[in-house]
């Protein structure tokens, strides 16, 4: 692992991050604001809790596909839980976080277990975690949950939304893991070769099973407050919300192939894009063209990035 | 091989007991329904005091420019191509309207939000929208409405108070009224009939079936309603799940229901192809555009829909109406251009009329 | 085309020794056997269940309705087997129907129409293959930026219009020829001719070699880069004609496509065998898979399974597709 050609892309996707802020405040003078920029913090927690897990798991070289179904079948939990089942809503929402963790946990299961290539596993699981959102909701939404529920998703604490804080504390402990601890390390080595990793005794296996279950969790997390968010459950929450993660971490510079990636890079391409859908939007370009310019911006940034980063190699 | 097999087998039998459990399911909601009665009598409504919401400190907009966005459930389909046709209509009318129209591209609660908390940070006057869920969208409204900016609803609901004004097309019952009478009419009264929706999840699309069950019930007692299926806004999708069903049914299913205007073309594409044109009706809502080849082949007798340009029209003269003050809480009617007066019904709707039938007599002569 | 010799063979492992024709098949082509087994099943249980289900109308609305997935599954196979994927499919599908639509409306002759799409698909891909060979953006990359450029750019440009008063000439995928539903027979005659194309020519069998090891292909004297960038290319023809089969169904062209297209694509292609990791599968497989989800998808509506846990049950059936095929591959090893 080159830490140098890690360092690089990093401080590039800065660059371009801060360039962007500056023409986006230029073009419209409510964008660069203390509140708009909190307000865009709240809309992308979810998407950001579900990218920093997902940055480790695709830099061990493997892939998580079911998230937005795990986000959707938590939500349909929880609502179901706390109205159906009669459970006190913070047990229902304990109870609906730990389904969605079970959940990763079998994408894990299944990977590790069967050798079932993460891909496949998860594009079933796909369909399988969100047939069984539909089936149990039955296309029933849940509504009118206890206000103090609400702070989480609508409220503010210090003067930051509330989910803000959660999104921060993800990233902080997230970046020193990846980074820092042995276990970190581990996630880079499978990354790199996965067969090395194992003859070298790195326990791959559970590494990747506990990857897996983080990602589960995340989803349920970035489910909970999303519910608490928009303060409805339907079964079709987080459908795309995969892909939208994915982007921002390969556009944080992770590489799909493992072994490289930052979780500092995913926060930067996670603001990159949020930055440009919002300000794109207050500058009077309609959502087609923002989602345009957005994925001009992830082949230009890797293509830049490759050119200038790395002499062409993966 | 043997593992196989039996891992297949356990599917088959989990999914078949599912279907026992279930075999009744016909994709309404579980709200009470209110059928209008069998002769059309026109229902006594009891009036409603307002319960919409109400701007924070708005502005005095009074005669002036309004900038006002429509943000559509989706962009991409011919319905609210229409609504936005008539939102720019109106717009031009009255000369004092900047309206432009920015929806997501897929039917997403997220993204709809996200693209209102933009307009509300840019500072629009007026928002018009379709909401993709009643409830998820409230909060964002009522930021909206904090914010001193005025919000007026059309085809889907919100919350109440989390708008001021919603313009109904034409009321639940009253749609299910027509779609259940057009399709008694074609197959008799003891006739069976299919149903192809979009999703489960979509709010106007439950409530329309559940009222139609209610009416049929009450009606048409002897009236065969054969399955639900489900299509998404995919009309390959559509065309497929009606073909299964004609399929299935054969000579005993009469008719099919399009509950959307992607599934209603895309059924009556499939009853044609299949040569079955003159033994299974369809009956449905679509817009007359994408009807007329049916229509013209004698295939399909009739469409059900208001007219989605009248109702963006109306939409953006009620959202002038409020910002000029001269729709305050407690109306009973507005003036909305070349429509006249509409009603105001259920405390703080705005009803556009009685639901149309298109048919091969009339539907040249419209054009969305 | 000598340097076919060089190659390795296709699936090393059956050349061991000569046991019967069948196990020999089955060894060779084992996940194909597997969702074959699964179709044949469900035809047997279903049909038991309510004999309608194999009437001739039944059997054309499960073979004719999905064949353009499967004609778009066979390039997303030829694109998964070197080792690469395409997200972006999808939306390339939906706007190479607009592109036909337009013509077709537009005066055009309606031979141009139905070839326009096939040589813009290719185009737009070989930009594609381009990034992926010589730039060394990954694949994934590049088609999620491909995916929201073209998804943008489709209601950009037709503002969501849909295109109706299509010529009747145009509407191909809804005609029959000697009794046979054109899309069928689209998918069955490009089906065959690209498995054998990719078994028996020197290009065809370089794409097994591309994804199996990149390295050993470079040693053994494949232009890589190049070879990448066809496959893709040809990936847009097969997208080009999944397009026309798309937007000649019915009447009335969308200018919004199915959601989650490429997801559905990309499942029938692993599903059917297509390893992610590249090297091995068939493009049988993939299309099996797609007649296996049109089965499925016909089935539950007769054996009247509530529509409410109908995805369930596809998702529960695709992961024990999965499963046995792991489960076979592991005994053998």
């Amino acid at each position: 692992m080159n830490l140098r050609s890690l360092i690089r892309h990093e401080t590039f996707l800065a660059l371009l991050l801060v360039l962007v802020l500056v023409v986006l405040s230029w073009q419209s003078d409510r964008f660069f604001t203390v509140s708009n920029l909190l307000n865009q913090g709240r809309l992308m927690t979810e998407i950001g809790l579900i990218a920093i897990a997902m940055t480790f798991v695709i830099a061990t070289g493997g892939i998580d596909l079911s998230v937005g179904s795990i986000l959707g079948l938590v939500a349909i939990l929880l609502g179901v839980f706390w109205q159906n089942v009669g459970m006190p809503l913070p047990m229902a929402i304990v109870a609906a976080i730990a389904a969605g963790t079970l959940a990763g946990f079998m994408n894990g299961f299944i990977i590790t277990r069967f050798r079932v290539p993460p891909l496949i596993a998860t594009l079933a699981t796909l369909a399988l975690y969100r047939g069984l959102a539909e089936g149990i909701s039955q296309a029933r939404s849940v509504r009118g949950y206890p206000d103090w529920f609400y702070v989480l998703g609508q409220g503010q604490v210090l003067g930051v939304p509330t989910q803000l804080w959660i999104l921060f504390a993800a990233a902080i402990i997230a970046a020193i893991i990846l980074a820092y601890t042995r276990w970190g390390r581990t996630v880079y080595a499978i990354g790199s070769n996965e067969v090395a990793s194992r003859f070298s005794g790195l326990s791959v296996e559970k590494t990747k099973l506990a990857l897996y279950t983080a990602s589960g969790f995340a989803a349920s997390l970035a489910a909970v407050i999303f519910v608490s968010r928009v303060s409805t459950t339907r079964s079709d929450m987080g459908t795309g919300i995969e892909l939208d993660a994915i982007t921002a971490v390969v556009l944080g510079g992770t590489s799909i192939f493992g072994g490289r990636g930052t979780i500092l890079g995913t926060i930067i391409g996670l603001c990159l894009i949020q930055a440009l859908k919002n300000g794109l939007s207050l500058a009077g370009v309609k959502g087609d063209g923002t989602i345009m310019l957005i994925g001009a911006v992830l082949i230009l940034a890797i293509l830049v990035s490759n050119i200038f980063g790395r002499s062409g190699s993966r | 091989m043997g593992k196989i097999v039996l891992s297949a087998i356990l599917a088959l039998s989990f999914s078949t007991s599912l279907s026992h459990a279930q075999s009744t399911w016909t994709g309404g909601d579980d709200l009470p329904t209110n059928p209008l009665a069998c002769d059309g009598a026109a229902a006594t409504a009891a009036a409603v005091p307002y319960d919409g919401g109400e701007p924070t400190d708005a502005p005095d907009r009074k005669g002036k420019t309004l900038t006002v966005v429509d943000v559509p459930k989706l962009v991409g389909i011919g319905y609210f191509n229409a609504t936005s046709k008539g939102i720019a209509e109106a717009a031009a009318e009255m000369g004092t309207m900047n309206a432009k129209t920015d929806g997501p591209s897929r039917a997403n609660i997220d993204d709809q939000i996200t693209l209102i908390d933009n307009y509300i940070t840019s500072g629009v006057d007026g928002i018009l929208f379709a909401a993709n869920d009643p409830v998820a969208i409230s909060p964002v409204l009522k930021k909206a409405l904090a914010a001193g900016i005025n919000v007026v609803g059309y085809d889907a609901n919100s919350q109440p108070d989390a708008r001021q004004w919603f313009v109904n097309q034409a009321e639940f019952n009253g749609i299910a009224k027509s779609m259940i009478d057009a399709m008694a009419a074609e197959i008799g009264e003891d006739g069976a009939f299919a149903i192809v929706t979009s999703t489960f999840t979509t709010p106007n699309q439950a409530r329309w079936i559940a009222e139609m069950e209610a009416y049929q019930s009450a009606c048409y007692p002897n009236m065969k309603w054969l399955e639900t299926v489900e299509a998404q806004e995919d009309n390959i999708l559509s065309f497929n799940q009606a073909n299964t069903l004609i399929n299935k049914y054969g000579d005993e299913m009469k008719g099919i229901l399009g509950m959307t205007s992607v599934a209603t073309p895309a059924a009556a594409d499939a009853v044609t192809q299949a040569g079955q044109c003159g033994n299974v009706a369809v009956v449905g809502l679509a817009t007359p555009n994408a009807m007329k080849p049916y229509v013209a082949s004698d295939c399909v007798k009739s469409v059900v829909l208001w007219n989605p340009v009248d109702l963006g029209y109306a939409a953006a003269y009620v959202l002038r109406a409020v910002a000029d003050g001269t729709l305050q809480p407690g109306a009973t009617s507005v003036e909305a251009g070349k429509l006249g007066e509409l009603q105001v019904i259920n405390g703080s709707e705005i009803l556009l009329g009685a639901p149309f039938v298109f048919t091969k007599d009339n539907i040249n002569d419209f054009d969305f | 085309m000598s340097m076919a010799v060089n190659l390795p063979p296709v699936r090393p492992q059956t050349d061991h020794k000569r046991p019967g024709l069948l196990r020999r098949i089955v060894a060779e082509y084992g996940q194909e056997c597997v969702v074959l087994a699964a179709i044949m099943l469900l035809f047997v249980v279903v049909t038991l269940v309510n004999p309608r289900f194999v009437n001739a109308n039944n059997l054309v609305t499960i073979f004719s309705g999905n064949a353009y997935i499967a004609v778009a599954a066979i390039g997303m196979a030829m694109v998964i087997m070197t080792g690469n994927i395409d997200v972006s499919v999808g939306a390339l599908i939906g706007v190479l129907a607009t592109v036909a639509g337009t013509l077709a409306v537009s005066g055009y002759p309606i031979w141009f129409a139905l070839v326009a799409p096939i040589f813009v698909g290719m185009a737009v891909n070989t930009v594609i293959g381009v990034l992926v060979a010589y730039a060394k953006i990954p694949s994934i990359v590049v088609t999620l930026g491909a995916l929201s450029i073209l998804r943008g750019g489709l209601i950009s440009v037709t503002g969501g219009t849909w295109i109706s008063d299509l010529p009747p000439d145009f509407l191909i995928a809804q005609k029959r020829l000697l009794g046979l539903p054109v899309p069928f027979l689209f998918m069955i005659v490009l089906t065959i001719a690209a498995f054998l194309w990719m078994r028996y020519s020197a290009f065809g069998r370089s794409i097994y070699a591309i994804g199996g090891n990149p390295e050993a292909a470079v040693a053994t004297g494949i232009p890589v880069e190049r070879r990448l960038v066809s496959v893709f290319a040809i990936h847009g023809a097969f997208a080009g004609v999944a397009a026309i089969l798309f937007a000649t169904q019915l009447q009335v062209i969308q200018s919004t496509v199915p959601p989650n297209l490429e997801l559905t694509i990309i499942t029938a292609t692993v599903i059917g065998g297509v390893s992610i990791l590249g090297g091995s599968g068939t493009v049988i497989g993939s299309t099996l898979a797609t007649i296996l989800f049109a089965t499925i998808g016909s089935a539950l509506i007769f054996i009247n399974v509530s529509a409410y846990w109908l995805r369930a049950v596809i998702g529960l059936l695709i992961l024990a597709t999965v499963l046995a095929d792991m489960l076979r591959r592991h005994r053998r090893t």
